[in-house]
């Protein structure tokens, strides 16, 4: 997080980021505090700067910034947990790590990649770029926003923990029943499993909630939700996927824990339990699960592809709701990872052909990108060569997925490395790709630089090739037989050849992922020595509303609000048609963006969401160990829910000498209470997105 | 210059070849390699979805190399002139909407018969298939009396030609069942019973093994289906039973047979079973998580033993038995002996918690264990192996 903390002043910000960067609402924290009208325990709090700043943010951009720099951070953990994985099977009958050990990592490295990783990242963009693309000050719920990047703090932190307390959870990452029971899983490994993702899925379960209102009440006017970016699209059928997934991975958890820590037979066979039970549960969340992970990286390359290629994207309706088909026929598809569980053959044939069938979305999808790069001037910045290698490798991630559709061929493929390689060419050469054209191509409105050029490049070559040389080979020693989750092969086996491929091909991505951290410091460290320069407002020519407002964008996000009256509304006041009917350039980004000076009423700070968050770990820890510790967690936690609500009313402008309570000059931009009021302790409401003129 | 230059990409496409051939070297579990009838129907529907997909591959790879090699923006361009802005096409939505749709209804209407085909009953025996942490048991009931007559571990035996039907179940966790030659993987599940059926043509050793992650030695639940030909297989049968027949004779008294036996009697029958003999454990154990350790019988008539982690008989470098000068298999006493004397240092098990053998290196002298050797060499006689090996590897 060192990363943003103390972002400078860009030496040559652009004219329209100028007076923006001075913007600091709660500006002198001091002050605000001598207004505050109540004390103690509950006064908000008022550090404006340094790490206090971060720790009791609400503000959407910030959030979004802290799960993308601990996704990173999981990112590096979950790959060198993998790694090790990597160097056991560099030869027959490894002796690397023990066959324990080694169970503990991949399941570890999935749960991490998985849940701490692809979806934290996923909604690091959502948080900071939602609110921009529709126009928006802030999310609905800012405190809830920030409680839930707490909660998935505490909730990494909590699962990951399991390492030093006794070892990490050791079912897989699917956890069967009725191998995570006491009876077959004694330590606490999957007791931390059960708890952390239940805490996980808490913050999982906020965000959806909180972008799923945001997006539908608070888009400015005249965002018709076919005018909405693709990628706010693509997040909204996210969202909807997780308010509905996530009580189902609820409830198979609470069974597991309950079976676990409190002797339940839910799945204890000898009681009349049915291990499929789990199963079914478990990929009823599961399989949405995947497209929760998948959605948002194609998103990210609606967005992008039609930037670089200087197209409009081919087919934005097609595309928008083949991404919403998707959305509802994953529910429709969860038990073809079961076609070997004995399900009886009329389930197995129903559940074949609904997985045939999701491919047709998604490669509509895939056409769609191709025609919209098809006969574009296309620019391969980094963003764009990650956006067009997304397109290339989850295709094939995608084609592997229709042979495993056919049931009968799945006999043969699942468990072994063939699925392997097929979801990581879907979660890395799709999703994981998605991220990192994402990363390149929003870190100037972040943080108002580019990132390096040409490390970019090294990162993006040596990724590609890594992924491929690690994966590609995977589908060849899993047709020949290579089982998954096998601590060692035999040397009769032939298995060897390639798995020494696929390990020197982590390294390359071991490398590539260094080269994109010295990238992010060594950019950093440049840009605040005034080596580097600005974006600027509009740096790739961009056709969305986040590209209309200063980089990096100001803490209210827009001076006022943005009236839209298509589909890339902004790209529209760049490029007119002259006589001939032929588009031409009428104005520069950076010319018409907004300038970000005004002080409009912002959501104040808050402890709570961080304080509350606390209890759940200390939760998790009761139900391992020993209940009183869950009292106090539970004590935290209904205090902090009071707290939450008795929280003071204060308004961060106050300090500043403007209208103390939001009936300043631009309130009806950033909405209010009923009353006009808002103190970030109910929603930022919808009066932006009822028409309200822009800008007074 | 450019001929030379041709030369050396010539050797390095040479060289690449040469490199994936080498790794093409296919091992014992090859799913490519069918020899059942069943593995058969699934590696069709393999190879044709394989090429469909290989196909479509080429399309998408072949379009976006044209993207990178035809509609790069050039730095002579314009910057603000704009390329044809197209917003979509209805007829070109259609067609890739229509065309994979067909496509993929072939494929189903294509594969539907063979998942109801796959899920139908041969017209052979039935074996019984328990997966326990971490080994396999198979047991046939020869004369459909409701109770089995051969009861053996890590090796299936069946003959050729007949549709075995097998029924799949767990003593403790899910497993799943694969002989990847023969047929398809079937989860085993506890508490259910799960009918999956495999056949072979040809006799051979086909190697498989458990494929469900099921603990901490899963990797090394291994098995083997040994298909004999009709004739071998009654002989088998006739070995088996007259092993049992044996196993019940008490040995010599002063042998080093008996003092194994009494060793036996002390330390392994709170799990093993002897049929005749020593069937204390038979019908669930209480000492062990899955209820059963595998039924020594005719433990010298399996290749294999510790979940067919280790070959009962001496192999050589590429992996065939090797022979007395008599003819007879050469024992692997050594890696026997070792797995009584401590067998969770040879196979990743937690004995503290009733799952896999004891550790007996404390408990056993060297004297005790020569003489539980020469007692574990009375059970039953070599295996019966195929004459010709249809087997991958």
């Amino acid at each position: 997080m060192a990363i943003v903390t103390d972002r400078p002043d860009s030496p040559d910000a652009p004219d329209s980021a100028g007076p923006g960067t001075e913007l600091e609402p709660a500006g002198d924290g001091a002050a605000l505090g001598d207004d505050s009208p109540r004390t103690g325990v509950f006064a908000r709090p008022t550090h404006a700067t340094g790490w206090r700043e971060w720790l009791f943010t609400v503000d959407h951009k910030k959030i979004g910034i802290m799960y993308g720099a601990l996704a990173l951070f999981w990112f590096l953990i979950g790959g060198l947990e993998i790694g090790l994985v990597r160097l056991q099977l560099w030869a027959p009958d490894g002796e690397v790590i023990s066959a324990d050990f080694y169970n503990q990592l991949f399941t570890m490295h999935g749960v991490t990649m998985v849940f701490l990783v692809i979806m934290p990242l996923a909604n690091a963009f959502a948080n900071y770029l939602v609110p921009l693309q529709i126009g928006a000050r802030d999310v609905a719920f800012p405190r809830m926003n920030a409680l839930g990047l707490w909660v998935f703090f505490f909730g990494g932190i909590f699962l990951n923990l399991s390492w030093f307390l006794g070892g990490g959870a050791d079912g897989g990452w699917f956890a069967y029943a009725p191998n995570t029971g006491m009876t077959f899983s004694p330590g606490h490994g999957m007791d931390y499993y059960a708890l952390g993702l239940q805490i996980a899925g808490i913050a999982s379960l906020l965000g959806a909630i909180n972008l799923l209102v945001t997006i539908i009440n608070m888009r400015c006017p005249g965002m018709s939700l076919l005018r909405m970016p693709v990628f706010t699209w693509m997040i909204l059928v996210v969202q909807f996927l997780l308010v509905f997934a996530l009580p189902v991975i609820t409830v198979a958890l609470i069974l597991l824990t309950f079976d676990r820590t409190f002797d339940a037979n839910f799945f204890n066979v000898d009681a009349g339990a049915d291990p499929l039970l789990w199963q079914h549960l478990f990929w009823i969340f599961g399989h949405p699960e995947v497209y929760i992970l998948i959605l948002p990286a194609f998103g990210v390359v609606s967005e992008t592809l039609p930037v670089f290629s200087r197209k409009p994207l081919f087919g934005y309706p097609i595309v928008v709701l083949s991404g919403a088909a998707i959305g509802f026929m994953g529910w429709g598809v969860w038990a073809h990872h079961m076609f070997t569980s004995g399900m009886g053959p009329v389930s197995v044939a129903a559940f074949s052909a609904t997985t045939m069938f999701i491919a047709v979305p998604t490669g509509v999808k895939i056409l769609n990108w191709i025609a919209t790069m098809w006969a574009g001037k296309v620019r391969f910045t980094v963003p764009m060569m990650f956006s067009v290698s997304l397109v290339a490798m989850f295709t094939i991630g995608g084609l592997s997925g229709v042979m495993h559709a056919i049931a009968p061929a799945d006999t043969q493929q699942t468990d072994t490395y063939f699925i392997v390689a097929h979801f990581h060419y879907v979660l890395v050469g799709g999703a994981l790709m998605g991220m990192f054209a994402g990363m390149y191509y929003w870190w100037p409105k972040a943080f108002g630089y580019h990132l390096n050029d040409r490390l970019g490049r090294w990162h993006f070559w040596l990724m590609l090739l890594g992924f491929n040389v690690t994966f590609g080979p995977m589908h060849i020693v899993g047709l020949q037989g290579m089982a998954r989750r096998h601590s060692v092969y035999g040397e009769f086996d032939g298995f060897e050849f390639w798995n020494k491929i696929a390990t020197i091909g982590y390294f390359f991505m071991l490398i590539a992922m260094v080269i994109l951290a010295v990238n992010i410091f060594r950019t950093w460290g440049r840009y605040r020595r005034g080596l580097e320069p600005g974006a600027g407002a509009d740096p790739w020519d961009g056709r969305t509303l986040e590209w209309a407002i200063p980089s990096p964008v100001p803490e209210h996000n827009f001076d006022y609000v943005p009236v839209v009256t298509d589909v890339d509304d902004f790209w529209h006041k760049k490029y007119q048609p002259d006589e001939t009917g032929k588009l031409r350039r009428i104005a520069y980004g950076n010319d018409i963006a907004q300038i970000g000076d005004q002080h409009p009423h912002l959501p104040s700070p808050s402890y709570w969401p961080i304080v509350l968050a606390m209890g759940m770990p200390l939760i998790g820890f009761g139900l391992i160990y020993n209940l009183w510790i869950a009292g106090i967690g539970l004590l935290l936690l209904v205090g902090s829910m009071f707290g939450w609500t008795l929280e003071p009313a204060t308004d961060p402008d106050a300090g500043h000498g403007h209208g103390h309570d939001g009936h300043g000059d631009h309130d009806d931009d950033h909405g209010g209470g009923p009353d006009g009021h808002d103190d970030g302790n109910g929603v930022l409401t919808a009066s932006t997105a009822n028409g309200e003129a822009a800008g007074d | 210059m450019g001929t030379r230059r041709a030369r050396r990409c010539f050797a390095a496409v040479l060289a690449l070849l040469g490199l994936l051939l080498a790794g093409c070297a296919t091992g014992r579990l090859d799913a490519t390699k069918p020899i059942g009838e069943e593995a058969r129907d699934i590696d069709g529907l393999m190879r044709l979805s394989g090429w469909m997909a290989v196909g479509v591959g080429i399309f998408v790879a072949a379009a976006v190399a044209v993207i990178i090699v035809k509609f790069r923006a050039k730095p002579t361009d314009d910057p603000d002139d704009l390329p044809p802005q197209i917003h979509g096409n209805r007829k070109a939505e259609l067609t890739w909407t229509l065309i994979p749709t067909a496509m993929l209804v072939f494929l189903t209407i294509y594969t539907l018969p063979t998942v109801f085909a796959l899920a139908s009953e041969g017209d052979g025996r039935t074996i019984k298939v328990e997966g326990q942490q971490w080994w396999w048991q198979f047991s046939y009931d020869l004369d459909e009396d409701g109770h089995y007559d051969i009861v053996t571990a890590n090796d299936l035996v069946i003959q050729t030609g007949e549709e075995v039907n097998l029924e799949i179940h767990s003593n403790d966790v899910i497993h799943s069942f694969w002989i990847p030659q023969l047929n398809g993987k079937k989860d085993a599940v506890p508490g259910r019973i799960h009918e999956w059926r495999i056949s072979s043509d040809e006799p051979g050793i086909f190697y498989g093994e458990c494929v469900e992650f099921c603990g901490l030695s899963h990797a090394n639940m291994q098995m083997r289906t040994i298909v004999l030909t009709p004739d071998d297989f009654d002989r088998w049968v006739q070995e088996q039973l007259a092993g049992k027949e044996a196993a019940q004779a008490a040995p010599a008294e002063e042998s080093p047979e008996a003092a194994g036996a009494a060793l036996f009697e002390t330390h392994c029958i709170s799990c093993h079973v002897v049929d005749g003999t020593y069937e204390s454990a038979a019908g669930g154990n209480a000492n062990l998580l899955a209820g059963i350790a595998p039924n020594l019988t005719n433990l010298m008539s399996r290749t294999a033993f510790a979940g067919a982690l280790y070959e009962t008989y001496q192999t050589g470098p590429d992996g065939d038995y090797l022979r007395n000068p008599d003819g007879s298999l050469k024992l692997n006493l050594a890696e026997l002996r070792e797995w009584v004397r401590n067998a969770p240092d040879m196979k990743p098990a937690r004995a503290d918690n009733q799952q896999g053998m004891l550790d007996f290196s404390e408990v056993l002298t060297d004297q005790d264990l020569d003489n539980l050797m020469a007692y574990l060499q009375t059970l039953g006689s070599e295996p019966v192996l195929p004459a010709t090996n249809a087997g991958a590897g």
